[in-house]
Protein backbone atom coordinates (compact mmCIF):
# COMPACT_ATOMS: atom_id res chain seq x y z
CA UNK A 1 0.00 0.00 0.00
CA UNK A 2 2.84 2.37 0.88
CA UNK A 3 4.34 1.65 -2.55
CA UNK A 4 1.17 2.08 -4.54
CA UNK A 5 0.88 -1.54 -5.66
CA UNK A 6 -2.20 -2.15 -3.51
CA UNK A 7 -4.86 0.47 -3.04
CA UNK A 8 -6.25 1.13 0.44
CA UNK A 9 -9.91 0.33 1.08
CA UNK A 10 -10.08 3.14 3.60
CA UNK A 11 -8.05 6.15 4.63
CA UNK A 12 -5.25 7.95 2.84
CA UNK A 13 -1.46 8.03 2.81
CA UNK A 14 0.60 11.19 3.13
CA UNK A 15 4.22 11.48 2.02
CA UNK A 16 6.16 14.69 2.58
CA UNK A 17 2.93 16.55 3.31
CA UNK A 18 1.26 15.49 0.08
CA UNK A 19 -1.50 13.04 -0.67
CA UNK A 20 0.15 9.90 -2.05
CA UNK A 21 -2.78 8.99 -4.30
CA UNK A 22 -2.46 12.35 -6.08
CA UNK A 23 1.32 12.43 -6.35
CA UNK A 24 2.28 8.80 -6.72
CA UNK A 25 5.14 9.14 -9.18
CA UNK A 26 6.67 12.13 -7.38
CA UNK A 27 6.53 10.45 -3.96
CA UNK A 28 7.92 7.14 -5.20
CA UNK A 29 11.05 8.93 -6.43
CA UNK A 30 11.97 9.10 -2.72
CA UNK A 31 10.37 5.93 -1.35
CA UNK A 32 11.86 2.54 -2.17
CA UNK A 33 11.73 -0.98 -0.83
CA UNK A 34 13.51 -4.30 -0.62
CA UNK A 35 11.90 -7.62 0.13
CA UNK A 36 13.08 -11.18 0.22
CA UNK A 37 9.93 -12.18 -1.58
CA UNK A 38 10.23 -10.06 -4.72
CA UNK A 39 12.76 -10.93 -7.40
CA UNK A 40 14.26 -9.17 -10.37
CA UNK A 41 14.23 -10.40 -14.00
CA UNK A 42 16.41 -13.50 -14.06
CA UNK A 43 17.60 -13.14 -17.63
CA UNK A 44 19.31 -9.84 -16.86
CA UNK A 45 22.64 -9.61 -15.09
CA UNK A 46 22.96 -7.97 -11.71
CA UNK A 47 24.53 -4.91 -13.30
CA UNK A 48 21.89 -4.66 -16.04
CA UNK A 49 19.06 -4.94 -13.54
CA UNK A 50 20.53 -2.25 -11.35
CA UNK A 51 21.09 -0.09 -14.41
CA UNK A 52 17.41 -0.41 -15.34
CA UNK A 53 16.40 0.67 -11.85
CA UNK A 54 18.99 3.43 -11.73
CA UNK A 55 17.64 4.80 -14.99
CA UNK A 56 14.06 4.60 -13.71
CA UNK A 57 15.10 6.88 -10.84
CA UNK A 58 17.34 8.96 -13.10
CA UNK A 59 20.53 7.92 -11.30
CA UNK A 60 22.79 7.44 -14.29
CA UNK A 61 26.34 7.71 -15.56
CA UNK A 62 29.24 8.14 -13.15
CA UNK A 63 27.05 8.66 -10.10
CA UNK A 64 25.40 5.32 -10.74
CA UNK A 65 28.68 3.50 -11.42
CA UNK A 66 30.38 4.79 -8.28
CA UNK A 67 27.43 4.22 -6.00
CA UNK A 68 26.82 0.69 -7.24
CA UNK A 69 30.47 -0.25 -7.03
CA UNK A 70 30.53 0.93 -3.44
CA UNK A 71 27.37 -0.98 -2.51
CA UNK A 72 28.29 -4.21 -4.27
CA UNK A 73 31.82 -4.13 -2.82
CA UNK A 74 30.40 -3.58 0.64
CA UNK A 75 28.08 -6.54 0.30
CA UNK A 76 30.78 -8.73 -1.19
CA UNK A 77 28.87 -9.33 -4.43
CA UNK A 78 30.99 -7.14 -6.72
CA UNK A 79 32.36 -10.23 -8.48
CA UNK A 80 28.83 -11.42 -9.22
CA UNK A 81 27.83 -8.30 -11.13
CA UNK A 82 27.99 -9.89 -14.57
CA UNK A 83 26.07 -12.98 -13.57
CA UNK A 84 22.41 -13.28 -14.48
CA UNK A 85 20.07 -13.12 -11.50
CA UNK A 86 19.17 -16.81 -11.64
CA UNK A 87 22.83 -17.69 -10.93
CA UNK A 88 22.72 -16.04 -7.51
CA UNK A 89 22.00 -17.61 -4.15
CA UNK A 90 19.04 -16.37 -2.08
CA UNK A 91 21.40 -14.41 0.15
CA UNK A 92 23.10 -12.74 -2.78
CA UNK A 93 19.74 -11.80 -4.31
CA UNK A 94 18.68 -10.22 -1.04
CA UNK A 95 21.81 -8.06 -1.04
CA UNK A 96 21.22 -6.97 -4.63
CA UNK A 97 17.66 -6.01 -3.70
CA UNK A 98 19.06 -3.90 -0.86
CA UNK A 99 21.46 -2.19 -3.24
CA UNK A 100 18.48 -1.48 -5.49
CA UNK A 101 16.49 -0.03 -2.60
CA UNK A 102 19.21 2.40 -1.54
CA UNK A 103 20.34 3.26 -5.07
CA UNK A 104 18.28 6.42 -5.73
CA UNK A 105 19.20 8.28 -2.49
CA UNK A 106 15.77 7.54 -0.99
CA UNK A 107 14.28 9.42 1.94
CA UNK A 108 12.16 6.48 3.07
CA UNK A 109 12.96 2.81 2.61
CA UNK A 110 10.65 -0.07 3.41
CA UNK A 111 12.57 -3.20 4.30
CA UNK A 112 10.59 -6.40 4.51
CA UNK A 113 12.62 -8.91 6.50
CA UNK A 114 15.89 -7.95 4.86
CA UNK A 115 17.89 -10.50 6.82
CA UNK A 116 15.64 -13.52 6.33
CA UNK A 117 17.56 -16.33 4.61
CA UNK A 118 20.94 -14.71 5.32
CA UNK A 119 23.91 -16.20 7.15
CA UNK A 120 24.65 -14.50 10.48
CA UNK A 121 27.75 -12.69 9.19
CA UNK A 122 25.91 -11.27 6.20
CA UNK A 123 22.88 -10.41 8.29
CA UNK A 124 25.27 -8.48 10.50
CA UNK A 125 26.61 -6.65 7.45
CA UNK A 126 23.12 -5.79 6.31
CA UNK A 127 22.31 -4.27 9.69
CA UNK A 128 25.55 -2.34 9.55
CA UNK A 129 24.70 -1.08 6.08
CA UNK A 130 21.21 0.01 7.10
CA UNK A 131 22.57 1.88 10.11
CA UNK A 132 25.26 3.50 7.95
CA UNK A 133 22.74 4.70 5.38
CA UNK A 134 20.59 6.13 8.11
CA UNK A 135 23.50 8.00 9.60
CA UNK A 136 24.97 9.20 6.32
CA UNK A 137 21.82 10.30 4.52
CA UNK A 138 19.22 10.49 7.26
CA UNK A 139 17.08 7.84 5.57
CA UNK A 140 13.96 6.84 7.46
CA UNK A 141 13.52 3.12 7.45
CA UNK A 142 10.43 1.07 8.04
CA UNK A 143 11.72 -2.35 9.01
CA UNK A 144 9.78 -5.54 9.49
CA UNK A 145 11.44 -8.48 11.15
CA UNK A 146 10.72 -11.58 13.17
CA UNK A 147 14.07 -11.30 14.86
CA UNK A 148 13.58 -9.28 18.04
CA UNK A 149 17.30 -8.99 18.79
CA UNK A 150 17.72 -7.41 15.38
CA UNK A 151 14.84 -5.01 15.97
CA UNK A 152 16.39 -3.96 19.28
CA UNK A 153 19.69 -3.39 17.51
CA UNK A 154 18.43 -1.46 14.48
CA UNK A 155 15.21 0.33 15.39
CA UNK A 156 14.60 3.57 17.26
CA UNK A 157 10.94 2.88 17.60
CA UNK A 158 8.99 -0.33 17.53
CA UNK A 159 5.39 -0.90 16.67
CA UNK A 160 3.60 -4.16 17.40
CA UNK A 161 0.57 -5.13 15.39
CA UNK A 162 -1.96 -7.68 16.48
CA UNK A 163 -4.90 -8.62 14.27
CA UNK A 164 -4.44 -5.41 12.32
CA UNK A 165 -4.42 -3.20 15.40
CA UNK A 166 -1.45 -1.30 16.77
CA UNK A 167 -0.98 -2.67 20.28
CA UNK A 168 2.26 -0.90 21.24
CA UNK A 169 4.56 1.87 20.06
CA UNK A 170 7.74 2.76 21.94
CA UNK A 171 11.50 2.42 21.77
CA UNK A 172 12.70 -1.18 22.12
CA UNK A 173 14.29 -0.76 25.56
CA UNK A 174 11.23 0.80 27.14
CA UNK A 175 9.07 -1.97 25.78
CA UNK A 176 11.45 -4.61 27.13
CA UNK A 177 11.58 -2.86 30.49
CA UNK A 178 7.81 -2.84 30.71
CA UNK A 179 8.08 -6.59 31.24
CA UNK A 180 8.36 -6.84 34.99
CA UNK A 181 9.35 -10.46 35.37
CA UNK A 182 12.97 -11.49 34.86
CA UNK A 183 14.28 -14.99 34.41
CA UNK A 184 16.50 -16.11 37.24
CA UNK A 185 18.58 -19.18 36.54
CA UNK A 186 20.08 -21.09 39.46
CA UNK A 187 22.62 -23.83 38.85
CA UNK A 188 22.18 -26.35 41.62
CA UNK A 189 24.39 -29.31 42.40
CA UNK A 190 22.22 -30.72 45.08
CA UNK A 191 18.70 -29.97 46.14
CA UNK A 192 17.11 -29.07 42.78
CA UNK A 193 13.81 -30.57 43.89
CA UNK A 194 13.80 -28.54 47.07
CA UNK A 195 14.27 -25.33 45.11
CA UNK A 196 11.38 -26.19 42.82
CA UNK A 197 9.18 -26.97 45.78
CA UNK A 198 10.24 -23.79 47.50
CA UNK A 199 9.50 -21.64 44.42
CA UNK A 200 6.15 -23.29 43.87
CA UNK A 201 5.23 -22.62 47.48
CA UNK A 202 5.71 -18.92 46.73
CA UNK A 203 3.58 -19.12 43.58
CA UNK A 204 6.50 -18.50 41.22
CA UNK A 205 6.53 -20.19 37.81
CA UNK A 206 9.48 -22.52 37.71
CA UNK A 207 10.96 -24.94 35.21
CA UNK A 208 13.98 -27.24 35.12
CA UNK A 209 16.57 -27.31 32.40
CA UNK A 210 19.27 -29.92 33.06
CA UNK A 211 20.78 -28.88 36.44
CA UNK A 212 19.25 -25.42 36.27
CA UNK A 213 16.12 -24.16 37.91
CA UNK A 214 14.58 -21.30 35.94
CA UNK A 215 12.32 -19.11 37.97
CA UNK A 216 10.25 -16.22 36.64
CA UNK A 217 10.25 -13.48 39.19
CA UNK A 218 9.79 -9.70 39.51
CA UNK A 219 13.13 -7.94 39.63
CA UNK A 220 12.41 -6.28 42.98
CA UNK A 221 11.55 -9.55 44.64
CA UNK A 222 14.83 -11.30 43.83
CA UNK A 223 16.71 -10.18 46.96
CA UNK A 224 13.85 -11.26 49.17
CA UNK A 225 13.68 -14.62 47.46
CA UNK A 226 17.40 -15.27 47.80
CA UNK A 227 17.34 -14.34 51.48
CA UNK A 228 14.57 -16.82 52.13
CA UNK A 229 16.51 -19.43 50.18
CA UNK A 230 19.48 -18.92 52.49
CA UNK A 231 17.23 -19.23 55.53
CA UNK A 232 16.09 -22.59 54.22
CA UNK A 233 19.72 -23.61 53.76
CA UNK A 234 19.33 -24.25 50.08
CA UNK A 235 22.52 -23.48 48.19
CA UNK A 236 23.25 -22.94 44.53
CA UNK A 237 26.58 -22.80 42.75
CA UNK A 238 25.80 -20.20 40.09
CA UNK A 239 23.17 -17.55 39.55
CA UNK A 240 22.25 -15.68 36.38
CA UNK A 241 19.53 -13.10 35.93
CA UNK A 242 18.28 -12.48 32.40
CA UNK A 243 16.98 -8.99 31.86
CA UNK A 244 13.69 -8.98 29.92
CA UNK A 245 14.21 -8.50 26.21
CA UNK A 246 11.97 -7.35 23.39
CA UNK A 247 11.33 -11.00 22.72
CA UNK A 248 9.96 -11.41 26.24
CA UNK A 249 7.73 -8.43 25.59
CA UNK A 250 6.56 -10.03 22.36
CA UNK A 251 5.82 -13.33 24.08
CA UNK A 252 4.00 -11.64 26.92
CA UNK A 253 1.94 -9.63 24.48
CA UNK A 254 1.04 -12.61 22.32
CA UNK A 255 -0.04 -14.60 25.37
CA UNK A 256 -2.44 -11.89 26.50
CA UNK A 257 -5.50 -12.28 24.35
CA UNK B 1 6.11 11.63 -18.79
CA UNK B 2 9.89 11.33 -18.37
CA UNK B 3 12.27 10.15 -21.06
CA UNK B 4 14.68 8.47 -18.65
CA UNK B 5 11.94 6.16 -17.43
CA UNK B 6 11.08 5.17 -20.99
CA UNK B 7 14.77 4.57 -21.62
CA UNK B 8 14.86 2.34 -18.54
CA UNK B 9 12.08 0.16 -19.94
CA UNK B 10 13.91 -0.01 -23.25
CA UNK B 11 16.98 -1.32 -21.42
CA UNK B 12 14.81 -3.74 -19.49
CA UNK B 13 13.53 -5.33 -22.70
CA UNK B 14 16.57 -4.94 -24.94
CA UNK B 15 19.23 -6.35 -22.58
CA UNK B 16 17.77 -9.89 -22.65
CA UNK B 17 18.15 -9.98 -26.44
CA UNK B 18 21.86 -10.49 -25.85
CA UNK B 19 21.31 -13.97 -24.53
CA UNK B 20 17.68 -14.98 -24.70
CA UNK B 21 16.96 -17.38 -27.53
CA UNK B 22 13.23 -17.38 -26.78
CA UNK B 23 13.03 -13.78 -27.78
CA UNK B 24 15.35 -14.17 -30.74
CA UNK B 25 13.33 -17.06 -32.07
CA UNK B 26 10.21 -14.90 -31.85
CA UNK B 27 11.93 -12.10 -33.69
CA UNK B 28 13.79 -14.10 -36.27
CA UNK B 29 13.28 -17.84 -36.38
CA UNK B 30 9.50 -18.07 -36.71
CA UNK B 31 9.18 -15.19 -39.17
CA UNK B 32 11.83 -16.83 -41.36
CA UNK B 33 10.17 -20.24 -41.20
CA UNK B 34 6.86 -18.57 -42.11
CA UNK B 35 8.46 -16.81 -45.02
CA UNK B 36 10.03 -19.95 -46.39
CA UNK B 37 6.84 -21.98 -46.02
CA UNK B 38 4.46 -19.43 -47.51
CA UNK B 39 6.91 -18.11 -50.04
CA UNK B 40 7.27 -21.49 -51.71
CA UNK B 41 3.59 -22.38 -51.29
CA UNK B 42 2.52 -19.11 -52.90
CA UNK B 43 4.89 -19.60 -55.83
CA UNK B 44 3.53 -23.05 -56.40
CA UNK B 45 -0.08 -21.83 -56.17
CA UNK B 46 0.63 -18.96 -58.56
CA UNK B 47 2.20 -21.27 -61.13
CA UNK B 48 -0.51 -23.91 -61.01
CA UNK B 49 -3.35 -21.39 -61.03
CA UNK B 50 -1.71 -19.19 -63.59
CA UNK B 51 -2.53 -16.10 -61.54
CA UNK B 52 0.71 -14.34 -60.64
CA UNK B 53 -0.93 -11.89 -58.25
CA UNK B 54 -1.88 -14.74 -55.91
CA UNK B 55 1.76 -15.07 -54.94
CA UNK B 56 2.14 -11.36 -54.32
CA UNK B 57 -1.05 -11.26 -52.24
CA UNK B 58 0.01 -14.16 -50.07
CA UNK B 59 3.54 -12.85 -49.50
CA UNK B 60 2.21 -9.41 -48.69
CA UNK B 61 -0.33 -10.94 -46.30
CA UNK B 62 2.45 -12.83 -44.61
CA UNK B 63 4.49 -9.69 -44.17
CA UNK B 64 1.54 -7.80 -42.76
CA UNK B 65 0.56 -10.63 -40.45
CA UNK B 66 4.06 -10.62 -39.00
CA UNK B 67 3.67 -6.92 -38.25
CA UNK B 68 0.47 -7.54 -36.29
CA UNK B 69 2.05 -10.44 -34.46
CA UNK B 70 5.17 -8.53 -33.44
CA UNK B 71 3.29 -5.42 -32.44
CA UNK B 72 0.88 -7.29 -30.15
CA UNK B 73 3.41 -9.65 -28.68
CA UNK B 74 5.68 -6.79 -27.65
CA UNK B 75 2.87 -5.52 -25.45
CA UNK B 76 1.24 -8.60 -23.96
CA UNK B 77 4.43 -10.64 -23.76
CA UNK B 78 6.31 -7.85 -22.06
CA UNK B 79 3.62 -7.67 -19.43
CA UNK B 80 3.48 -11.43 -18.83
CA UNK B 81 7.29 -11.42 -18.68
CA UNK B 82 7.15 -9.07 -15.68
CA UNK B 83 4.74 -11.46 -13.98
CA UNK B 84 6.89 -14.50 -14.77
CA UNK B 85 9.92 -12.69 -13.41
CA UNK B 86 8.22 -11.58 -10.23
CA UNK B 87 9.03 -8.02 -11.26
CA UNK B 88 5.65 -6.31 -11.46
CA UNK B 89 5.81 -4.97 -7.91
CA UNK B 90 9.37 -3.74 -8.43
CA UNK B 91 8.42 -1.89 -11.57
CA UNK B 92 5.24 -0.21 -10.44
CA UNK B 93 6.61 0.77 -7.04
CA UNK B 94 9.02 3.13 -8.82
CA UNK B 95 8.07 6.55 -10.20
CA UNK B 96 7.10 4.77 -13.44
CA UNK B 97 3.65 5.84 -14.64
CA UNK B 98 1.24 3.55 -16.48
CA UNK B 99 1.24 5.90 -19.47
CA UNK B 100 5.04 5.69 -19.64
CA UNK B 101 4.77 1.94 -19.72
CA UNK B 102 2.21 2.20 -22.54
CA UNK B 103 4.41 4.48 -24.63
CA UNK B 104 7.50 2.33 -24.02
CA UNK B 105 5.96 -0.93 -25.12
CA UNK B 106 4.43 0.70 -28.20
CA UNK B 107 7.79 2.20 -29.16
CA UNK B 108 9.57 -1.11 -28.46
CA UNK B 109 7.10 -2.91 -30.69
CA UNK B 110 7.91 -0.56 -33.58
CA UNK B 111 11.66 -1.06 -33.09
CA UNK B 112 11.50 -4.86 -32.94
CA UNK B 113 8.98 -4.97 -35.78
CA UNK B 114 11.27 -2.92 -38.02
CA UNK B 115 14.03 -5.43 -37.34
CA UNK B 116 11.88 -8.45 -38.22
CA UNK B 117 10.39 -6.70 -41.22
CA UNK B 118 13.77 -5.83 -42.67
CA UNK B 119 14.88 -9.44 -42.49
CA UNK B 120 11.73 -10.93 -43.98
CA UNK B 121 11.57 -8.34 -46.75
CA UNK B 122 15.16 -9.02 -47.72
CA UNK B 123 14.47 -12.75 -47.91
CA UNK B 124 11.23 -12.34 -49.85
CA UNK B 125 12.75 -9.94 -52.37
CA UNK B 126 15.97 -11.93 -52.61
CA UNK B 127 14.43 -15.37 -53.07
CA UNK B 128 11.40 -14.68 -55.20
CA UNK B 129 12.07 -11.26 -56.65
CA UNK B 130 8.59 -10.39 -55.41
CA UNK B 131 7.87 -6.78 -56.19
CA UNK B 132 6.76 -5.63 -52.76
CA UNK B 133 7.23 -2.05 -53.78
CA UNK B 134 4.40 -2.64 -56.20
CA UNK B 135 2.18 -1.04 -53.54
CA UNK B 136 4.37 2.05 -53.36
CA UNK B 137 3.44 4.60 -50.73
CA UNK B 138 0.35 2.60 -49.86
CA UNK B 139 2.64 0.39 -47.84
CA UNK B 140 2.89 3.08 -45.16
CA UNK B 141 -0.81 3.29 -44.25
CA UNK B 142 -1.04 -0.50 -44.54
CA UNK B 143 1.80 -0.96 -42.06
CA UNK B 144 0.35 1.70 -39.77
CA UNK B 145 -2.99 -0.13 -39.76
CA UNK B 146 -1.30 -3.43 -38.88
CA UNK B 147 0.69 -1.89 -36.05
CA UNK B 148 -2.39 -0.22 -34.62
CA UNK B 149 -4.29 -3.50 -34.73
CA UNK B 150 -1.37 -5.27 -33.07
CA UNK B 151 -1.40 -2.68 -30.31
CA UNK B 152 -5.04 -2.98 -29.42
CA UNK B 153 -4.92 -6.74 -29.40
CA UNK B 154 -1.85 -6.51 -27.19
CA UNK B 155 -3.54 -4.16 -24.74
CA UNK B 156 -6.63 -6.36 -24.53
CA UNK B 157 -4.53 -9.47 -23.79
CA UNK B 158 -2.40 -7.55 -21.30
CA UNK B 159 -5.55 -6.21 -19.63
CA UNK B 160 -7.03 -9.71 -19.39
CA UNK B 161 -3.82 -11.02 -17.80
CA UNK B 162 -3.69 -8.16 -15.30
CA UNK B 163 -7.27 -8.92 -14.30
CA UNK B 164 -7.23 -12.70 -14.16
CA UNK B 165 -3.55 -13.49 -13.72
CA UNK B 166 -1.23 -15.92 -15.47
CA UNK B 167 -3.93 -18.60 -15.64
CA UNK B 168 -5.24 -16.60 -18.62
CA UNK B 169 -1.83 -16.14 -20.21
CA UNK B 170 -2.84 -18.20 -23.22
CA UNK B 171 -4.58 -15.10 -24.62
CA UNK B 172 -1.13 -13.79 -25.55
CA UNK B 173 -1.07 -16.39 -28.32
CA UNK B 174 -4.73 -17.24 -28.91
CA UNK B 175 -6.31 -13.81 -29.18
CA UNK B 176 -4.22 -12.63 -32.16
CA UNK B 177 -4.68 -16.06 -33.75
CA UNK B 178 -8.40 -15.35 -34.14
CA UNK B 179 -7.52 -12.56 -36.53
CA UNK B 180 -5.96 -14.95 -39.03
CA UNK B 181 -9.27 -16.28 -40.37
CA UNK B 182 -11.49 -13.36 -39.35
CA UNK B 183 -9.50 -10.66 -41.08
CA UNK B 184 -9.22 -12.81 -44.21
CA UNK B 185 -5.45 -12.68 -44.23
CA UNK B 186 -4.74 -15.27 -46.91
CA UNK B 187 -8.07 -15.66 -48.75
CA UNK B 188 -10.67 -13.23 -50.10
CA UNK B 189 -13.42 -12.29 -47.68
CA UNK B 190 -16.11 -13.75 -49.97
CA UNK B 191 -14.64 -17.19 -49.29
CA UNK B 192 -15.48 -16.85 -45.60
CA UNK B 193 -18.85 -18.26 -44.36
CA UNK B 194 -21.42 -15.51 -44.83
CA UNK B 195 -22.58 -15.26 -41.22
CA UNK B 196 -18.98 -14.93 -40.04
CA UNK B 197 -18.35 -12.20 -42.60
CA UNK B 198 -20.37 -9.88 -40.36
CA UNK B 199 -17.67 -10.25 -37.72
CA UNK B 200 -14.95 -9.84 -40.32
CA UNK B 201 -16.42 -6.53 -41.39
CA UNK B 202 -15.83 -5.21 -37.89
CA UNK B 203 -12.17 -6.18 -37.97
CA UNK B 204 -10.12 -3.26 -39.31
CA UNK B 205 -7.44 -5.37 -40.97
CA UNK B 206 -9.98 -7.16 -43.17
CA UNK B 207 -10.32 -3.98 -45.24
CA UNK B 208 -6.57 -3.67 -45.61
CA UNK B 209 -6.11 -7.23 -46.83
CA UNK B 210 -9.04 -6.82 -49.24
CA UNK B 211 -7.57 -3.57 -50.54
CA UNK B 212 -4.19 -5.19 -51.01
CA UNK B 213 -5.66 -8.05 -53.00
CA UNK B 214 -7.65 -5.60 -55.10
CA UNK B 215 -4.53 -3.57 -55.83
CA UNK B 216 -2.50 -6.69 -56.66
CA UNK B 217 -5.23 -7.75 -59.11
CA UNK B 218 -4.98 -4.37 -60.79
CA UNK B 219 -8.04 -2.83 -59.12
CA UNK B 220 -8.46 0.60 -57.56
CA UNK B 221 -8.32 1.78 -53.97
CA UNK B 222 -11.60 1.62 -52.10
CA UNK B 223 -11.46 4.78 -50.01
CA UNK B 224 -14.52 3.92 -48.01
CA UNK B 225 -12.99 0.62 -46.96
CA UNK B 226 -9.81 2.34 -45.82
CA UNK B 227 -11.83 4.87 -43.88
CA UNK B 228 -13.71 2.07 -42.11
CA UNK B 229 -10.46 0.34 -41.37
CA UNK B 230 -8.83 3.33 -39.71
CA UNK B 231 -12.03 4.33 -37.96
CA UNK B 232 -12.41 0.91 -36.37
CA UNK B 233 -8.73 0.72 -35.59
CA UNK B 234 -8.57 3.96 -33.63
CA UNK B 235 -11.81 3.22 -31.87
CA UNK B 236 -10.54 -0.20 -30.79
CA UNK B 237 -7.16 1.17 -29.75
CA UNK B 238 -8.83 3.77 -27.55
CA UNK B 239 -11.12 1.14 -26.02
CA UNK B 240 -8.26 -1.32 -25.51
CA UNK B 241 -6.10 1.27 -23.72
CA UNK B 242 -9.07 2.22 -21.60
CA UNK B 243 -9.60 -1.45 -20.74
CA UNK B 244 -5.93 -1.91 -19.92
CA UNK B 245 -5.83 1.11 -17.61
CA UNK B 246 -9.00 -0.06 -15.89
CA UNK B 247 -7.55 -3.56 -15.48
CA UNK B 248 -4.42 -2.03 -13.98
CA UNK B 249 -6.54 -0.14 -11.46
CA UNK B 250 -8.54 -3.27 -10.69
CA UNK B 251 -5.31 -5.23 -10.28
CA UNK B 252 -3.85 -2.65 -7.88
CA UNK B 253 -7.04 -2.90 -5.85
CA UNK B 254 -6.37 -6.62 -5.38
CA UNK B 255 -2.62 -6.01 -5.08
CA UNK B 256 0.01 -6.44 -7.78
CA UNK B 257 1.92 -8.65 -5.35
CA UNK B 258 -0.69 -11.39 -5.64
CA UNK B 259 0.96 -12.87 -8.75
CA UNK B 260 4.16 -13.71 -6.87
Amino acid sequence: MLLGVLSPTKGSIQYFGQDFAKNKSGALQHVTFASTYIKMPWRLTVWENLKVYGTLYDVQGKVFDQRMERFLQFFGVWDQRHKTMNMLSAGQTTRIMLAKAFLPYPKIVLLDEPTASLDPDIAHQVRKFVKMQRQEYGVSILYTSHNMAEVTDVCDEVMFLKKGQIVAIDDPLSLARSVKTTRMRLLVKDGLKRIVKFAKAQNLPVSIDDREAIIKIDEQKIAQFLAKLAEENISYSQIAIDKPTLEDYFLQMSQES
Amino acid sequence: MKLHRIKALFLRHLYPLRRDFDLLSDMLYWPLIDTLLWGITSQWLAETSGEANVALSILMALLMWNIIWRAQSEISRNLIDEIWNNNLVNLFSTPLMVREWLVSVMALSVIKMTFTLTIITTVIVGMWQANLLFFGWWLLPFIAAMVTTGWWIGFISAGIILRFGPKMQTVVWTLPGALLPFSAVFFPLERFPETLQIVSRMVPTTYIFETMRALAAGGAINWQALLFSFGFNFLYLALAIWYFVRSMRYSVKLGLGRFN
